[in-house]
């Protein structure tokens, strides 16, 4: 066990590895039917995005709220790439992220002077602005909507139905978690989390602040770039200007707010939990927005740093205790 | 000389909060700052350390760099590291991250290593944190490193913000009242510990100090600041009889004369 753990320690893409190889085989072993994988799909783009959105908000500790935005830049790149040029999933992703990643820049640069609801504002504007651009432009099929987007295919073997495009959802759901943890555990992330915390403090130490700011931005949007590339190619592989609205952008944040804000799992827990409670209270649908509005406030006055913050305390008191033989609580 | 300004000057409006100053510091000498509140220490810190953009004229140098215009990451960058007056403690991050975050300049690797995950990444950031372990047991918090730092006593933030300061392994350290708001005990407590820290890094060190008999007791030389302006420099022992630093911090020194005439007013 201690040889495995020390493997795992030095090749952390190992357990990554093996993280993939149990979620290929839940399909076949404990779903009942189809639209529990296309559930599973919805779950993992959420993941992608939240993990993002973790990045940006969670370490960096800049308040965006226009993230929704580069969402919808995402899935809309793919989305007109295909319309125009014909191009299927595996050209769309990479040009999505890539695009994503300049609206980032963009999204980020208010981030130099702007702090805290201020900034909040100014990308909530940013995001809803993105959605409206879209809205009203015949270019993008404005309130038609995209549709008959194809769904991926590899040598031959073509990802159309829900529980195929499950494996393609989960690899870049995989590889998109793999990277925010080695990003937010090296040193990178320590520099983002001091930016949170004090950015002249986090000047004076050698970090160069707004280079950090914009590469959490940027980082994030390439998240959501890719999240939205993968929903957009989602069968039946439509997309529409109110798949991206603010509502949409309430249930990110309730993602990384209840996973924990800049929990290292934060975003991932959260986007779990909310997805699958978002699928069982459809049928009360008209109070959806409250509970989760309710369920924003509610963690950030009692559980602050969410259900992985909340996890953490737990082994951390014990360690302590054990170590040092004292109670140590907040 | 390590750091060097000319001419140094920065107003806020009308008020000169720096005047005109010129500084000078030899290598591995430990110099004390006094001076009464508002009278521009901390602003020189902030001048030099880049937080604030001097006034047109000034000139600092810091180990042979101009750094008059350089931004703060860059001067921490050439090695010059500093403690606030407020702490500014990284309060919602772990003890032994407060620390590493310290470690920035010095981290061996690129960012783009670091996406990838490769596994000379983790082993680099092993023995950083083994180093900086060390340094908290040095500084007697490595009980404690996991814990927040917004859980540690006052006297204990004291040292985490020194250590903090010294994982970039700068050249010269700048501490903004290190043991403000310390009992006697924990004041010479810290200050034994600097004093070690500064012989086994080899530091040149500034210290702002409200202690006056820390200043007298552990620095080779001071400098007396008065409304934005120095008003006297030398060892402790002649700033102490200067007339001027006396009128600073008590009022004016008068002969029997002339304390007869203001009297009878």
């Amino acid at each position: 066990m201690e040889k495995f753990k020390s493997i795992i320690r030095d090749y952390p893409f190992i357990a990554f590895i093996i993280a993939f190889v149990i979620l290929a085989f839940v399909p076949s072993v404990v779903f009942t039917d189809v639209y529990q994988s296309h559930l599973a799909t919805l779950i993992f783009v959420n993941i992608v995005v939240a993990a993002g959105l973790n990045i940006v908000k969670g370490y960096c500790g800049q308040v965006t709220v226009g993230h929704v935005g580069l969402f919808a830049v995402g899935s809309y790149t793919a989305g007109t790439l295909f319309l125009y040029l014909g191009l299927g999933f595996w050209a769309t992703l990479p040009i999505a992220i890539i695009v994503t990643a300049f609206f980032g820049v963009a999204m980020g640069i208010p981030s130099f002077r702007l702090e805290g609801p201020y900034l909040a504002l100014a990308t909530l504007g940013g995001g809803e602005a993105i959605r409206l651009f879209i809205e009203n432009g015949n270019f993008f099929r404005s309130t038609f909507g995209i549709s008959d987007i194809p769904t991926p295919s590899l040598m031959g073997y073509n990802f159309d139905s829900p529980d195929r495009y499950y494996f393609i959802s989960m690899t870049i759901m995989i590889i998109a978690v793999y990277f925010s943890f080695s990003i937010l555990r090296s040193g990178v992330g320590r520099a983002f989390m001091s930016i949170r915390e004090d950015p002249i403090c986090a000047a004076a130490a050698g970090i160069n602040v707004k280079k950090y700011k914009i590469l959490a931005f940027i980082l994030s949007a390439m998240f959501a770039g890719a999240a939205g590339a993968v929903y957009a190619h989602m069968p039946p592989g439509y997309i529409h200007p109110n798949n991206y609205t603010v509502i949409e952008m309430v249930t990110f944040l309730a993602m990384v707010v209840l996973g924990g804000l800049g929990h290292i799992w934060g975003g991932i827990i959260g986007a779990i939990v909310i997805t699958i409670v978002y699928d069982l209270t459809r049928p009360l649908y008209k109070y959806q927005l409250l509970i989760f509005g309710l369920t924003i406030v509610l963690t950030i006055l009692f559980m602050p740093k969410g259900l992985g913050g909340f996890i953490d305390r737990y082994f951390l008191e014990k360690r302590f205790k054990k170590k040092t033989g004292t109670e140590k609580t907040t | 000389m390590i750091l060097k300004t000319k001419q140094l000057s920065k107003s806020f409006g009308g008020l000169k909060a720096i005047n005109k100053v010129d500084f000078e510091l030899p290598k591995n000498e430990i110099r004390g700052i006094i001076g009464p509140n508002g009278s521009g220490k901390s602003t020189f810190f902030n001048l030099v350390s880049g937080i604030y953009d001097s006034d047109p004229g000034s000139y600092i140098e810091f180990d042979g760099h101009d750094i008059t215009y350089t931004p703060p990451h860059e001067i921490a960058g050439y090695g010059l590291s500093r403690t606030f007056q407020l702490l500014r403690l990284y309060q919602d991050m772990t003890v032994i991250n407060n620390v590493m975050s310290g470690y920035h300049t010095r981290v061996p690797y690129k960012f783009f290593d670091a996406v990838i995950g490769r596994k000379k990444i983790w082993d680099q950031e092993r023995a950083i944190k083994e180093e900086m372990m060390e340094l908290l047991s040095f500084v007697g918090l490595a009980d404690y490193a996991e814990l927040n730092a917004s859980e540690l006593s006052g006297g204990q933030r004291r040292l985490l913000v020194l250590a903090r300061a010294i994982a970039m392994k700068p050249k010269l350290l700048m501490l903004d009242e290190p043991a403000a708001g310390l009992s006697p005990v924990n004041v010479d407590n810290l200050m034994k510990i600097i004093m070690q820290l500064k012989e086994k890094y080899g530091l040149t060190l500034i210290i702002i100090e409200h202690i006056l008999k820390v200043v007298m007791d552990t620095c080779n030389s001071v400098t007396v600041f008065d409304h934005g302006q120095k008003i006297a420099e030398g060892t402790p022992a002649q700033v102490k009889d200067d007339n001027a630093v006396i009128e600073a911090y008590l009022g004016k020194k008068m002969d029997d004369e002339e304390m007869r005439k203001a009297l009878a007013v």
